[in-house]
Parts: structure tokens; C-alpha cells; sequence
């Protein structure tokens, strides 16, 4: 009687943190998972309708396709260059923001977060006219005696042109995970280390980073997965060009499904290539941040 | 127990809540009212606005009649038609919606069910320009009726032709040999290019369809590794971007800009770009309409091509009877309805007995007096018929990369033209 009572409490809370967990885990279950799979069986098939049978065609074809090789280079190139400053320049400036001495903390930190409210499309749109021929970009460097600079229409300034796009676009967010870290660390920790005849550079490197790891390693991971799918500003900012310069994986997939004669199955195959990438990336920086023992 | 029942019956509450909005929305989207049809199309000022007005038109006739026009930009029905068709349910399709004539051929091979054929509609086709109608025409059946007037023209400026030494005559019915000799001088002597563009393959494509037969892209086959033609055209868009006789903005409204703010001498693209340059009052009586330069080594090479027009089409999941008659008595019949659009949204016809009317025939105040209308249904009338198969979109693609790196990077025209046919046939062999 009392064991079947104690099963039953017992049963009985385990049971309702499921049923709590329920309704999220079928949303995810029914609206990520299922069209995950969904994918990876399409990237296995061939052909379409009727006629279509598992086949590794989609596959083989990545490995040829010259404009795939292309768009891999720029969204690699997006990744290796912008991420790092990106998150340098986002803990740079939340450790600025974090000094309880500094006035006016919440002006700035609204003003460096405030790019992140802005819509994607629009932000490319104001980016896209800054930087055109006659663009207030090009007016400045005229006016400072530097020769204008046509942007869009080469390859190297147009891929800079969305590195610097992508920072001012994702600094701030950022930024505001490593205020949010920042704010777990006790002050007195910088007081004893400041006691102790520590530099502020010296108490960056000994105590910031090493106590904002978890966040850093957060944010490293989360801006990877934005990287590798990065889509708007290709596709609004330089609609890929000039040529396919500045086109990433993600803007290529669109391309193959909805402007080209629509080829979903190797589509397909193209997003379970950005799914392994970013999951080997993540392993790999977890593998390397993660030295908790 | 209670409160696990309890929990259970909230969790599903909320997962149902999520999926009762789908539910309601699953109905067609095609009017279910027998007297209402659903329109797709884009650009309020010139579809749309023709839309209303042939409304109007047939309302006369049948009171209870209405329009139901939802705006999408072309791009987007792009995506919910091929949405539609890939996952077999077409009840999301309007009845009627408005296509880009350079995709009719790949659509309507791969999705036939999308598109209604109008061979038995009673609609005489023949009344419509022949290369428009040859564009929304696949394998025998006739997919579209033609809409807009898409001919390629070359709009210049009197006063800075005239500024250089030279007549307008002087650039009508020219080779581009010519036309790049006397833009030189105008370069050299106002400072003005003589041409801009916004994303440049579309004066290659034009050149391409302008020379006729003679060497076609597609040919049963890609043909573009070797294209005289073609070559050609690479090297006349080099020399005249090397020289800054021509001028390419990537940025649409920086384009349309370096006409009505004088920057340049003139501009080849499709005629309904005369809104755009009207846009420029101040300017009213500088403008005058020529045909565009030819390919003057290449036999059966012309001055026309047309660029960028469109055509109406019958969806899978329409009022059919309904939708037909309605563009029969409208776009397909009514010379009134063309002239009130040409009046009020300068909309050129397609369809030919348009241009008998005396408002086609009319001297236009802003191109000097020229009678601008009927001197373009002209040129139409020349375009030579081309066809790029099912693979516009791949082949134009391919062309563009290959242009922006001869022209940006140096590239050797003979290798890219290699390369732009590699990649057409690695896309193409899906």
C-alpha cells in the first residue's frame, strides 16, 4: 500500500514536468525535426514525382558544381574574417559599458544594441545605398581627398562591404550576452586583484575572459550557425554579385529552389551540407572552449 | 491524477490553438464567388492600374462583376507557384496571375497542371505581336495572353547629340561600329556616356536576340562556348564600359536617376521605361525614341529585341469560363481599354489593333512630337523570334558572370565564354 502510494507521488511529479515539456516538444518535434528528416531523405532522391528513387547524385554533384565551390569560399570568408573581430570588438566594448564609473551607460547601450531591432531587409537596403557609386560612402571619401570606391560591382569591396555590414548589424547583440556574463562576475574579485597591483589589461586577460568563457563559447557557437546560413545580406545588399562574388551557401540554395529551373532535391542536399558543417564546427569549438576538468 | 489530466488537457489546448489558425486558411484561394476573380500581379501603376480599368470595362456589361487583385511582387508568385506545384495543391493559386514571358517555357514544361490552355478559348492570338505570343507558347499550347509592349528601344537626348555635332537621324538605323565612333565624340565633347544600365547582361541578351537566327545561344544545343555572336557582343559591352560610354549602376534608383538628373546621353531598355524617363518634366521635349544599334558583320542581324514584358495567364484552379471571358472581352478585344492605359499609365499594347487608333498615331509633347507610340508598335513588329528553351534563368546567369569578369576583372572573353557554357550545362543537366 505505502509502496504503491510513493510510486504514484512519485510517477505523479514525473508525469507533469512531462506534460509540461509536452507542447513544446511536439512543436519542435513537428515544425524542425519532422522537416529536418523530411530534407535529408529529399537530398537522398533523385528525379522528382514519379520517377524519383534514392540515388547520391545530389551529393556527387556538390563536389563538381564550380558556383557551389564559389559560394563556399565567400561564406568561409564571411565566417574566418568577421566572426573574430565581431565578438573581439562586442567583449571590447560590453567591459567598456561595464564600468560602474562611466555616464551615460544606458545611451550607449541602447545605441550599440539598437542595429539588432532593425529589420534585416531594410538595414541592407540603407547599407546598399550608402555604399553605391554616388553613395554618402563614396561623397566622404571625395570630400576627404581619397579616391571613390566602387563597391558593389567588384569583388573584394563588395565582400568587405558585408563583413562591415554583418558587424555593425551583430556587434551589439552580442555585446549584450557579455554584459549579462559580466554582470555574474563579482566586483570584488576586480577589487582584490586591483588590491593586489593587477593591471586593468592584466585583469582582462586573468579574469574577464576566463570567467566569461561559457558566454564567449555561446556566442561563438550561435554566431557560426548566423554565418554559415547567412542569406539576407547576399541576397539584399549585393543579390550575390558581382557574378556570384559575394553569393553564400544559403543564397545559393534559394537560388536553386526558386530562381532557377527549381531543383529541391539537390537543394536539399546543399542544407544538410550547412547542417554537418555547422555541427562539426560547434564540436570542434566545444571540444576547444570547454576545459571545465 | 487530477492535475496530470489537467496539465495533458492544457498542453493539448495549446498545441491545438497552434494549428487552428491553418485550418480556416486551407480554403482556395481562387474566388469561390461566381462573380469575383482573384488577380495576381505586381507594379500598381501600370498591371494593376490596367487591371482596374478593364474591371470597369467589364463591369459594363456584367454589374455583379469584381476584381479581387492582390499585389505580390513578381518574385514572390515565382515562389508560391512553384510552391504550389511541388507539393501537388493548387488550390492556392489565384485564377488569373501575370508572368514574366521568359519563364513560360520553363514553367509551363515542368508544371503544366499550373497553367490552363487557352487553344479553345475563342481568343484570336494572332492579333498579338508574334514574338510575344511565341514566348507564352509551349509545345502548341498557347499559355498566355500577351500584355505589355516589351520592345527594346534606344531613347536619346536631342540636345546632347546635338551638343557633340550630331542629328538624332544619326543614330537611327546604325551598326554598334558606328554607334561607339560617334559616342566617343560625344564623350569627348559633353562628358555625357551615351548609354546606362542597371545589371548589365541584359544588353548582351538584347544583342543576342537582335542578330536573329543566325547564331543562336540554344540551338537544340548550348551554343555559347563558340557564339560569334556572342563574342561579339562581349567585346562591344567591354569597349564601350572601358571607355565610359557606358555607365552600369548596380543600384536601380541610381539608374533611373542618371536620366532624369542628365548624367546621360540616352538609354537602350525596354520602352516601358519611358515612365521612368516622363518621371523627368523639366526634361519634356529632349527626348526622341530610335531603334537600337545592330551587329553590322552578322548576316539577318536586326535593330530590335524586346526586353522585360509579360503576359496573363489562366491558372490550374480557376473559374475557367469565367477567367477566359473576362480577358477575351478585355485585353484580348477592346482597343478602348488599351487607349485609356496608354493615356493614363503610358501601357503599350501588344496587341496589334491597338495601334491603329488615333491615340497611338498621336504626336507626343514630351519626345519633341514625335509620334513615339506607333513608331515603337513599329519596331515590334521586326523582333526577331528567339528562344532560350527551358533554360533562360541558367544561361542568363552564366552570362552575367562571365560579363562582370571580363568587364571587372580582365578576363579573356574566349575562356569565360568556356566557362559560362560549363556552368549553363552543369546546371542544366539536373
Amino acid at each position: 500500500m505505502s509502496r504503491k502510494g510513493k510510486l504514484t507521488l512519485e510517477r505523479k511529479l514525473s508525469l507533469t514536468g512531462w506534460a509540461f515539456l509536452l507542447p513544446a516538444t511536439l512543436l519542435i518535434l513537428i515544425f524542425s525535426f519532422y522537416p529536418m528528416v523530411q530534407a535529408i531523405l529529399l537530398s537522398l532522391k533523385a528525379g522528382r514525382g514519379a520517377q524519383a528513387h534514392y540515388a547520391l547524385t545530389n551529393f556527387t554533384r556538390l563536389l563538381q558544381d564550380q558556383t557551389f565551390r564559389q559560394c563556399l569560399f565567400n561564406t568561409i570568408f564571411y565566417f574566418i574574417v568577421q566572426v573574430p573581430i565581431m565578438l573581439i570588438l562586442a567583449l571590447v566594448l560590453a567591459v567598456l559599458l561595464n564600468n560602474p564609473r562611466l555616464k551615460g551607460k544606458a545611451i550607449f547601450r541602447t545605441m550599440i544594441f539598437l542595429p539588432c531591432a532593425t529589420s534585416l531587409v531594410s538595414y541592407s537596403m540603407i547599407f546598399q545605398s550608402l555604399f553605391s557609386t554616388n553613395g554618402f560612402i563614396n561623397v566622404l571619401l571625395t570630400g576627404l581627398g581619397l579616391e571613390p570606391v566602387r563597391w558593389l560591382e567588384q569583388a573584394w569591396p563588395a565582400r568587405i562591404v558585408i563583413v562591415i555590414a554583418l558587424i555593425w548589424r551583430w556587434t551589439g547583440y552580442n555585446m549584450v550576452f557579455y554584459l549579462a556574463g559580466l554582470q555574474n562576475i563579482e566586483s570584488s574579485v576586480y577589487e582584490a586583484a586591483t588590491i593586489d597591483g593587477a593591471s586593468p589589461v592584466q585583469q582582462f586577460f586573468k579574469i574577464t575572459v576566463p570567467l566569461l568563457k561559457p558566454t564567449i563559447l555561446l556566442t561563438a557557437i550561435m554566431s557560426t550557425a548566423g554565418t554559415l546560413q547567412l542569406f539576407d545580406e547576399s541576397m539584399n545588399l549585393t543579390s550575390g554579385g558581382p557574378g556570384k562574388a559575394t553569393m553564400t551557401i544559403a543564397h545559393y540554395i534559394f537560388e536553386t529552389s526558386f530562381v532557377m529551373t527549381p531543383n529541391f532535391n539537390y537543394s536539399a542536399a546543399m542544407s544538410v551540407f550547412i547542417l554537418v558543417s555547422v555541427a562539426i564546427l560547434s564540436a570542434i569549438q566545444m571540444k576547444i572552449g570547454d576545459k571545465r576538468d | 491524477m487530477k492535475k496530470l489530466i489537467l496539465s495533458v488537457l492544457v498542453a493539448l489546448t495549446v498545441v491545438a490553438t497552434v494549428f487552428a489558425g491553418g485550418a480556416s486558411e486551407s480554403q482556395s484561394a481562387s474566388s469561390q464567388d461566381s462573380n469575383t476573380l482573384t488577380v495576381w500581379a505586381w507594379d500598381p501603376n501600370f498591371n494593376i492600374a490596367a487591371l482596374r480599368a478593364a474591371e470597369a470595362l467589364y463591369q459594363q456589361d456584367h454589374p455583379d462583376f469584381s476584381l479581387n487583385i492582390v499585389e505580390y511582387v513578381y518574385n514572390d508568385i515565382q515562389t508560391m507557384l512553384i510552391t504550389a506545384a511541388e507539393a501537388g495543391n493548387l488550390s492556392t493559386l489565384p485564377d488569373i496571375f501575370l508572368m514574366q514571358d521568359y519563364q513560360f517555357h520553363t514553367y509551363a514544361n515542368r508544371y503544366p497542371e499550373v497553367f490552363t490552355s487557352l487553344n479553345d478559348s475563342g481568343i484570336d492570338f494572332s492579333q498579338f505581336t508574334a514574338g510575344k505570343t511565341a514566348d507564352s507558347n509551349v509545345n502548341g499550347n498557347q499559355y498566355g495572353v500577351p500584355f505589355d509592349n516589351s520592345t527594346t528601344i534606344f531613347a536619346i537626348r536631342k540636345d546632347i547629340v546635338e551638343e557633340a555635332g550630331f542629328t538624332v537621324e544619326d543614330f537611327m538605323d546604325i551598326t554598334w561600329d558606328q554607334f561607339i565612333e560617334q559616342a566617343r565624340v560625344v564623350k569627348e565633347k559633353t562628358g555625357h556616356p551615351m548609354i546606362t544600365i542597371s545589371g548589365g547582361s541584359e544588353i548582351i541578351i538584347e544583342i543576342l536576340q537582335s542578330a536573329g537566327s543566325g547564331s543562336p545561344v540554344v540551338n537544340g544545343e548550348l551554343n555559347i562556348a563558340d557564339n560569334e555572336v556572342l563574342y561579339k557582343a562581349f567585346e562591344i559591352y567591354k569597349t564601350m564600359y572601358d571607355e565610359g560610354i557606358l555607365v552600369d549602376y548596380t543600384d536601380w534608383n541610381e539608374y533611373i536617376a542618371s536620366m532624369n538628373n542628365g548624367v546621360t546621353g540616352g538609354v537602350i531598355q525596354g520602352c516601358w521605361i519611358l515612365a521612368s524617363i516622363e518621371a523627368a518634366a523639366d526634361q519634356s521635349g529632349l527626348w526622341r525614341i530610335v531603334n537600337i544599334p545592330r551587329l553590322g558583320d552578322v548576316e539577318g542581324a536586326t535593330n530590335y529585341a524586346n526586353i522585360g514584358g509579360s503576359s496573363w495567364v489562366v491558372s490550374g484552379n480557376a473559374n475557367t469560363e469565367l477567367a477566359i471571358d473576362f480577358l477575351r472581352s478585355t485585353f484580348a478585344s477592346s482597343t478602348e481599354l488599351y487607349d485609356q492605359v496608354l493615356a493614363e499609365n503610358s501601357v503599350i499594347a501588344s496587341y496589334l489593333p491597338a495601334a491603329d487608333s488615333e491615340l497611338y498615331g498621336s504626336e507626343v509633347e514630351f519626345y519633341g512630337g514625335q509620334s513615339v507610340y506607333a513608331d515603337i508598335v513599329e519596331f515590334a513588329g521586326n523582333v526577331p523570334a528567339i528562344d532560350y528553351g527551358n533554360w533562360y534563368n541558367e544561361i542568363r546567369d552564366a552570362l552575367n558572370v562571365a560579363l562582370t569578369n571580363i568587364v571587372q576583372n580582365g578576363a579573356d572573353i574566349r575562356s569565360e565564354m568556356q566557362a559560362a557554357e560549363d556552368t549553363a550545362r552543369f546546371n542544366i543537366g539536373l
